[in-house]
C-alpha cells in the first residue's frame, strides 16, 4: 500500500494512503492533508494515480510545490520522492501497486518560480556542504593564511612596512590612506588595493599604478613578490607569517 | 569630490505592488535599497521596515558613539562599514521579530544593498540579490555577490553563468533580511575617484536589463536622474516582469569652493 509521509524538519506529523481518490494538500481545514501555515495556500496541491502514474498537480499555489528541489506544476512521482510545500515535505512511499513511470517520460516543463522565497536552512546548509566538497578540491591558496604586506623599496612615506589584510588599502594623501604620501600634488587616491574572495587586487586611483615596471589595466592580481610603483614610490608585495 | 543622485522606482508592467523600497539621505552620503518578499503587501512592510532601520541606525551611530553594534565587527572593514553592517543585522531582527508576532506576515522578508561614502571611501553591505555596480574608466564590475541559489551554484563551480540565467530557480534567495533569526552580511570598500558611478538596483532591473547594456546607458547619460530613468524605462520596455528600482551615484569634480572663488577672482581682477 503506497502512502504520503507528512514531515516538518524530519519528524513524521501524518501518513495518507493513496487509494484511487486523490490526496489535497493545503491550508484549508477539509484537506486530507492539512498544512496550518501561511506560506501554504488554501488548496495548495493534489497527488493522484493516472494510468498507472502517481502524479503531483500544484493546484496555481501562491508559493509553489517543489519537487526534489525543482518547482513543479504536474510531476510524475516515484518512490523516495520528496515533495516541498511551504517548510513541510511530503514523502511518497510507495510499495507496490503503483507502477514507477517509464524512464524517459516526459515531465510538464516546469514554470519559473516569479514569487521570491528564501532557501529553508536545512536546504542552504545541504548547498553549503556541496560548496565545501567543491571547494576541496580546488584548494584554497597557502598565501591566503598569511599576511599580506607592503614594503618600501625606495620613496618617500610614513612607513616602512604596512600589514594590508583589510578589504580596502588605499596608497595616497588622503588622511584615510594606509600607505600615506606627502606632497602637494599628491592625489588622495592615488593607487588602491582591494581585497576580494580570491587575493589582493591593484586598482588604479587618480593615478594608474605600474606592477612590475608596466601601467595596469583595470584590476591585477597581486603575487607574491610584486612590484608596486606609485608615482616615487616603489613597494614590494609579499605575504608573511 | 560630489556626489550627485539620481533614482526611480517602478511597478513594472506585471506586478501588482511595489515591493521595492528605498531611501537616500544626503546629508549622511546613505543610500539604502531593498527589495521586499512575502505575497500579499508584506513584502512592502518588510522592504520599508528595513531601510527605514538602516537609516535609523546609522544616524544614531553618526550621533553617539555609544549606539550598540549588532552583529559581529570585522577587523578588516571600516568603523562605517561596520557600522552599515550592523544596521542590516537590526533590520533583519526587526523584520523578524515584526513577522513573528504577525501571523499574517509570517514569512515576509527582503533583500538589501546599502551604500555609505565617507570621503573617497564606499562601503557597500548587502544581503540578498539586490547589487551593486561600479564604472569605472569605462568598464562595469558588480561589487556584490548574489545570495541567491543559482549565483551560489556558479561560485562553486556546479553551474555554468549561462545554466543560471536559464534556471528557474532565479528568485530562490539562500539570504535575506528578515526570514530567520540571524543573517550574515557581505561588506566591501572602495575608494572612490572621480567619474565613478555606482549603482544600487533590485533584480527587477538586472532581469531585464544586461551588464553591457546597463554600463553603456550610464555611460551615455549626462546626469544620475537621467540614468535612473532610462533604466527603469529600459526594464519595462524588455518586458519589466518585476518591479525595478536604481540608485545613482555619479562622482563629480566638487563644485568650486570660496577658496577657489576668492583665488579665482585675485587673479582676474589682479
Amino acid at each position: 500500500m503506497s502512502r504520503l509521509v507528512l514531515k516538518f524538519e524530519s519528524s513524521a506529523l501524518k501518513e495518507v494512503p493513496l487509494g484511487t481518490r486523490p490526496v489535497t494538500i493545503g491550508r484549508a481545514p477539509d484537506n486530507d492533508i492539512q498544512i496550518d501555515n501561511l506560506a501554504v495556500s488554501n488548496y495548495h496541491a493534489r497527488v493522484y494515480v493516472e494510468a498507472g502514474s502517481l502524479v503531483v498537480e500544484d493546484l496555481n499555489s501562491l508559493n509553489g510545490s517543489f519537487l526534489n528541489d525543482m518547482r513543479v506544476e504536474r510531476a510524475m512521482l516515484k518512490d523516495g520522492d520528496a515533495i516541498l510545500i511551504g517548510k513541510h515535505e511530503i514523502f511518497v512511499d510507495q510499495v507496490h501497486d503503483v507502477a514507477a513511470p517509464a524512464e524517459g517520460e516526459r515531465k510538464a516543463p516546469a514554470p519559473r518560480v516569479d514569487e521570491t522565497m528564501v532557501l529553508d536552512t536545512k536546504d542552504r546548509r545541504k548547498l553549503l556542504e556541496m560548496a565545501a566538497a567543491v571547494g576541496e578540491r580546488s584548494q584554497v591558496a597557502p598565501e591566503r593564511m598569511r599576511i599580506p604586506t607592503l614594503t618600501v623599496v625606495s620613496g618617500r612615506t610614513d612607513k616602512k612596512e604596512y600589514r594590508i589584510s583589510g578589504k580596502l588599502t588605499v596608497i595616497g594623501h588622503s588622511k584615510m590612506a594606509t600607505v600615506r604620501l606627502g606632497g602637494w600634488f599628491t592625489p588622495d587616491v592615488a593607487a588602491q588595493i582591494n581585497k576580494h574572495d580570491d587575493g589582493y587586487y591593484l586598482g588604479r586611483g587618480d593615478r594608474v599604478p605600474k606592477l612590475n615596471g608596466r601601467g595596469i589595466e583595470g584590476l591585477a592580481k597581486l603575487e607574491d613578490g610584486d612590484v608596486i610603483q606609485v608615482g616615487r614610490v616603489r613597494l614590494t608585495f609579499k605575504f608573511r607569517d | 569630490m560630489h556626489i550627485q543622485t539620481g533614482a526611480r522606482t517602478d511597478l513594472g508592467r506585471v506586478r501588482k505592488n511595489n515591493e521595492d523600497s528605498y531611501y537616500m539621505e544626503p546629508a549622511l552620503q546613505l543610500y539604502v535599497l531593498s527589495d521586499g518578499m512575502g505575497g500579499e503587501a508584506h513584502g512592502e512592510v518588510a522592504s520599508q521596515l528595513a531601510v527605514q532601520t538602516v537609516l535609523t541606525h546609522c544616524r544614531q551611530g553618526e550621533n553617539s558613539r555609544t549606539t550598540p553594534i549588532f552583529g559581529e565587527s570585522s577587523p578588516d572593514v571600516s568603523e562605517k562599514t561596520n557600522r552599515l553592517a550592523s544596521a542590516i543585522h537590526l533590520a533583519n531582527r526587526k523584520v523578524f521579530e515584526t513577522a513573528a508576532s504577525n501571523p499574517e506576515q509570517q514569512g515576509m522578508g527582503a533583500t538589501l544593498v546599502a551604500a555609505w561614502i565617507d570621503g573617497p571611501r564606499l562601503s557597500i553591505a548587502h544581503v540578498g540579490d539586490s547589487r551593486a555596480y561600479l564604472l569605472r574608466a569605462g568598464s562595469m564590475d558588480q561589487l556584490t555577490a548574489d545570495h541567491s541559489l543559482v549565483a551560489e551554484k556558479v561560485r562553486v563551480g556546479i553551474l555554468t553563468p549561462q545554466e543560471a540565467d536559464a534556471s528557474e530557480l532565479q528568485s530562490v534567495l539562500t539570504r535575506a533580511v528578515g526570514t530567520n533569526s540571524s543573517v550574515e552580511v557581505d561588506t566591501d570598500e572602495q575608494a572612490l575617484l572621480v567619474g565613478d558611478v555606482v549603482l544600487l538596483c533590485s533584480d527587477g532591473l538586472t532581469r531585464m536589463v544586461t551588464d553591457p547594456e546597463i554600463a553603456s546607458l550610464l555611460l551615455t547619460s549626462t546626469s544620475a536622474q537621467e540614468s535612473a530613468d532610462r533604466l527603469v524605462d529600459l526594464a519595462n520596455d524588455n518586458g519589466g516582469v518585476d518591479n525595478a528600482t536604481v540608485i545613482v551615484l555619479r562622482v563629480v569634480e566638487k563644485s568650486a569652493g570660496i577658496f577657489e572663488r576668492l583665488m579665482f577672482w585675485k587673479k582676474n581682477s589682479g
